[in-house]
């Protein structure tokens, strides 16, 4: 019997995660990617667990959805664990992440928070200023307390995303520059690319914000968008910052890498020239992203940022899209709902299980396309 | 004893000090560039690391140490304790002029007589660009050269232009709106009506192994150390590399009292050329016979110019000299040197351009981008000018008729009348341009082949990334640019790609078969050069007062 074969459209976190599964599971995987705006390889490296105040504050309407996923973030980052055991180092780490706040209310909104995180098996705490002052000595004056969440970590995505398709490669997969423009299911499924025609028993759609392009032909609706964002990075300093931090009310990610260089970024927009083109990076996120930081963790000031760049994010409806297409069962979708890097390869993995019809130890269910298909 | 006006590097210079830091690898840095650029020379000045010695002046009693690679964070309490960084000016002058060269001085000039309000920024501490090379503070001119900046200085200046020494600009948008930082620290968001860049160049080195160690540095460097300081970067020296600026400051090197050993010229002797020579005579009688003058001093100085030679290698000694090894007709020669200047042509610092959009295209003759422009030197940019090297290699004539072009165009733009004979700078252009084209046609303008280099060479001084790894990278599926940066490192250090950039854009183009084009090169990006976090939230607060 031949191995069974799979396509793989997208080479992000997502689609690299999927290819070593399933290549682990004995199929024969082609992975095509456009190399078009790819958020893995502009993102800065956060695992986030708890719930993301920027998430909040932008899609209130799609917060039970984040937070009904919580348990997904924890065993997300338990995927990256053992992936970091199998095929690291990423330079990864995780000391927790901290949510800052400036004020009485912002603590208040923290511990309310902590509370339902807590209740669906987050490992979290509330801090008050002198209990933070000592794990964090270098955080501002101001800063009032924090939510510490001992799930959250850091890693360097670009050594991760090397060292992951390196594995791909070896297992096999074999990888197709392509930008796929039509994909039909009957006896098999039929991906038509710009440059060629590929076709396999299955196929895991992991095109991230262009996944809903790809999939209305099968009648399935996913609101996927792209969220042009914005990043900084300092030169090197001495290792200080042990923390992923984040703010209870504006948008921010602050961590140090194992280069020493402090990464900044947080969700604040870049400039969109269309899906195609990468980003443009705006004067109002440079100076107010970076402004936040310094306010925040003071000793930072001296350090110089060196770079910036941009990125698209990719938003669906705050839950991850995993599972088969009602109707084109040959299709699998993994998308997941936000922080794509931290679930990524959770859901690459899932998914590839779907394929190989292996039971998981996730229940899928919840996050089944089918809430996107036409009635 | 450093002298009042003295760069930190020039001061440690004639200290004898070479080795400025440590990376994290733990390569031994000094000074390169001279000029900002490559930032290899960051020393730690009162306890605040990073600060740039070719950039920082000598004042009485700073403490200057060599800098931890990874320096400690200020403690928070330290920080909130300090006075604020000064709040953020608004600049909106009519017109704004990046560079203080000859483009730049003229273009003041010429707009500022027309009545414009012209604010003119420059990097370094003395205006005049890399051609006109200033003398610090307090030291007279050198030579015809220096007094020629001089008057230039003088005449836009006179004409009423307000000049920002030791301005530097990080930041350039739609607008356009850019965003400096002044020589004390103090943020300035500018606004202007018209724009005109004239940033000049940076030197491109020629890349064999060795060439970061300390004692090794551009032909510019050399020449700033001189010209600015009145400081030797050593005492024997050879000067290698392609091109006219490698005579000159042999030359000035060896009169100051250098014991100048070789200028290795890549190129051809001009003997090779005789029709080429001829032409630059009859194109300029008077530069040539400057120039033939130039070679019959060299020699009398006793200095050894030798064509189709090429640096192969720079090692350190068991004294510390360098020791610096030269192919010539197959047969190799290793000199012992203190310090080894290197010019291989130029790069154009077209950073402003590339992040306003405007149109630039490669030209394969020099190895760099040109900026296409309108013979008013308006860019593809409603409201940007660019005149100068920064639009690729035109040299200082050039550069000073594109000048008094630019400033009567963006005057009049602002609607001002005129009287600047335009027609005559137009034929000033005409002949410079001319005579550049066959001065450079004697040397070897273009960019070396990548096949002969070594593997081994360090492509990206600042990540050390070798061209092995470049290569690999490439191989390894990275097609772009973007991608070879993201798998190698290349390019993410604080010279910002600068040196590896054009190398790595070349190798992804061999690779690919893909001809250069403005994408080719690493995306601009702001910063354009490092700007502290500090100077950035003061900006912010400048912005927030304002709203």
């Amino acid at each position: 019997m031949s191995r069974p074969e799979l396509l793989v459209v997208g080479g992000g976190i997502v689609g690299l995660s999927a290819a070593i599964a399933a290549a682990q599971h004995g199929a024969a995987v082609t992975l095509i990617d456009a190399a078009i705006n790819a958020g893995t390889t502009a993102n800065a490296g956060s695992l986030h667990v708890q719930l993301q105040s920027r998430f909040l504050r932008l899609y209130p309407d799609q917060a039970h959805n984040v937070e009904a996923s919580l348990h997904l973030y924890l065993e997300a980052v338990r995927e990256w664990d053992r992936l970091e055991a199998n095929h690291g180092p990423f330079e990864m780490v995780r000391h927790g992440g901290l949510m800052l706040a400036e004020n009485a209310t912002q603590l208040k909104f923290l511990e309310a928070k902590a509370r339902r995180e807590a209740a669906r098996g987050l490992d979290v705490d509330i801090l008050e200023r002198a209990a933070l002052g000592r794990i964090a000595p270098w955080l501002g004056p101001q800063v009032f307390g924090a939510e510490l969440c001992r799930d959250e970590g850091k890693l360097n995505p670009l050594t991760a995303n090397i060292r992951l398709r390196a594995v791909a490669r070896r297992l096999g997969t074999t990888f197709v520059k392509d930008r796929i423009v039509t994909l039909t299911v009957g006896d098999n499924v039929q991906l038509r690319g710009e440059l060629g025609l590929y076709k396999a028993d299955q196929a895991i759609v992991a095109a991230a914000w262009g996944s809903g392009r790809l999939l209305g032909g099968l009648g399935l609706a996913l609101p996927s968008r792209a969220e042009p964002l914005h990043m900084n990075i300092t030169e090197p300093a001495a290792a200080s910052i042990q923390h992923l931090v984040q703010h209870a009310e504006r948008s921010i990610t602050l961590k140090q890498l194992q280069s020493g260089q402090i990464v900044i970024g947080g969700g604040w927009p870049a400039q969109s020239r269309g899906d195609d083109v990468v980003p443009a990076v705006l004067a109002d996120s440079v100076l107010g992203n970076i402004a936040l930081a310094g306010k925040l963790v003071p000793g930072i000031r001296e350090l110089r940022v060196i770079r910036t760049w941009a990125g698209m994010n990719t938003t669906v409806d705050g839950k991850t899209a995993l599972g088969r297409i009602p109707g084109a069962e040959r299709v699998i979708v993994a998308v997941p709902g936000d922080a794509g890097y931290t679930l990524g390869p959770l859901c690459g993995r899932l998914a590839s299980e779907l394929a190989a019809g292996l039971p998981g130890e996730v229940d899928t269910g919840p996050y089944s396309p089918a809430r996107f298909a036409a009635r | 004893m450093a002298r009042r006006g003295q760069s930190l590097a020039a001061a440690l210079a004639d200290a004898g000090h070479r080795v400025f830091r440590h990376t994290v690898k733990g390569s031994p840095r000094g000074v390169f560039c001279g000029m900002g650029i490559c930032q290899d020379c960051l020393v730690s000045v009162n306890g605040a690391p990073n600060q740039r010695a070719c950039a920082t002046m000598v004042t009485a009693g700073a403490d200057v140490r060599r800098q931890e690679p990874r320096p400690s964070l200020a403690p928070a309490a330290t920080v909130a304790a300090a006075p604020p960084v000064a709040r953020a000016d608004l600049l909106e002058p009519d017109i704004l002029i990046v560079g203080g060269g000859a483009g730049g001085l003229n273009a003041a000039a010429v707009a500022a007589r027309a009545g414009a309000r012209v604010l003119v920024l420059d990097e370094r501490k003395v205006a005049g660009g890399q051609y006109f090379k200033q003398s610090a503070a307090g030291l007279s001119a050198l030579d015809a050269q220096q007094a020629q900046g001089a008057a230039l200085l003088a005449a836009a200046r006179a004409a009423g232009a307000q000049l920002l020494e030791g301005t530097e600009v990080w930041g350039a948008f739609a607008g356009p709106e850019l965003y400096a930082v002044t020589a004390a620290g103090e943020p300035l968001i500018l606004r202007p009506r018209q724009l005109i860049v004239a940033t000049g160049a940076f030197e491109r080195p020629l890349m064999v192994p060795g060439w970061t160690l300390p004692g090794v540095m551009t032909t510019g460097a050399a020449q700033i150390l001189w010209r600015s300081y009145r400081s030797l970067p050593g005492r024997r020296i050879a000067v290698c590399g392609s091109g006219p600026l490698n005579l000159q400051v042999a030359l000035e090197l060896a009169r100051a009292g250098s014991d100048v050993r070789l200028v290795a010229e890549s190129a051809a002797s001009p003997v090779w050329h005789p029709v080429t020579a001829l032409a630059l005579l009859l194109a300029d009688p008077s530069l040539v016979s400057a120039g033939i003058g130039m070679r019959l001093r060299l020699q009398l100085a006793g200095v050894p110019v030798r064509y189709r030679t090429e640096l192969v290698s720079v090692a350190e000694g068991p004294a510390r000299e360098l020791r610096a090894t030269f192919r010539r007709s197959g047969r190799e020669e290793t000199l012992e040197l203190d310090a080894l200047c290197m010019n291989d042509g130029f790069e154009p610092q077209n950073e402003i351009l590339r992040l306003l959009g405007a149109d630039l295209s490669y030209d394969p003759v020099f190895g760099h981008l040109r900026c296409m422009r309108t013979s008013n030197m308006l860019t593809s940019v409603a409201g940007v000018y660019a005149v100068g090297d920064c639009c690729g290699l035109g040299g200082a004539p050039a550069a000073l008729a594109e000048g008094r072009i630019a400033g009567a165009a963006a005057a009049a733009a602002c609607g001002l009348t005129v009287n600047e004979d335009i027609d005559a700078a137009r034929r000033e252009l005409t002949r410079a341009r001319r005579f550049q084209a066959r001065l450079w046609a004697l040397h070897d303008p273009a960019p070396r082949a990548l096949d002969k280099l070594s593997e081994d060479t360090i492509i990206c001084r600042c990540e050390e990334v070798s061209l092995a790894v470049l290569r690999a990278g490439i191989s390894d599926g990275a097609d772009h640019i973007g991608d070879v940066k993201r798998a190698t490192r290349a390019g993410m250090g604080c010279c910002q790609g600068r040196y590896c950039g054009p190398v790595a854009a070349r190798l992804v183009s061999e690779a690919s078969g893909r001809s250069l084009i403005d994408s080719s090169f690493f995306a601009p990006r702001v910063p354009i050069k490092p700007v502290s976090v500090g100077v950035l939230l003061a900006t912010q607060e400048a912005l927030d007062v304002q709203a």
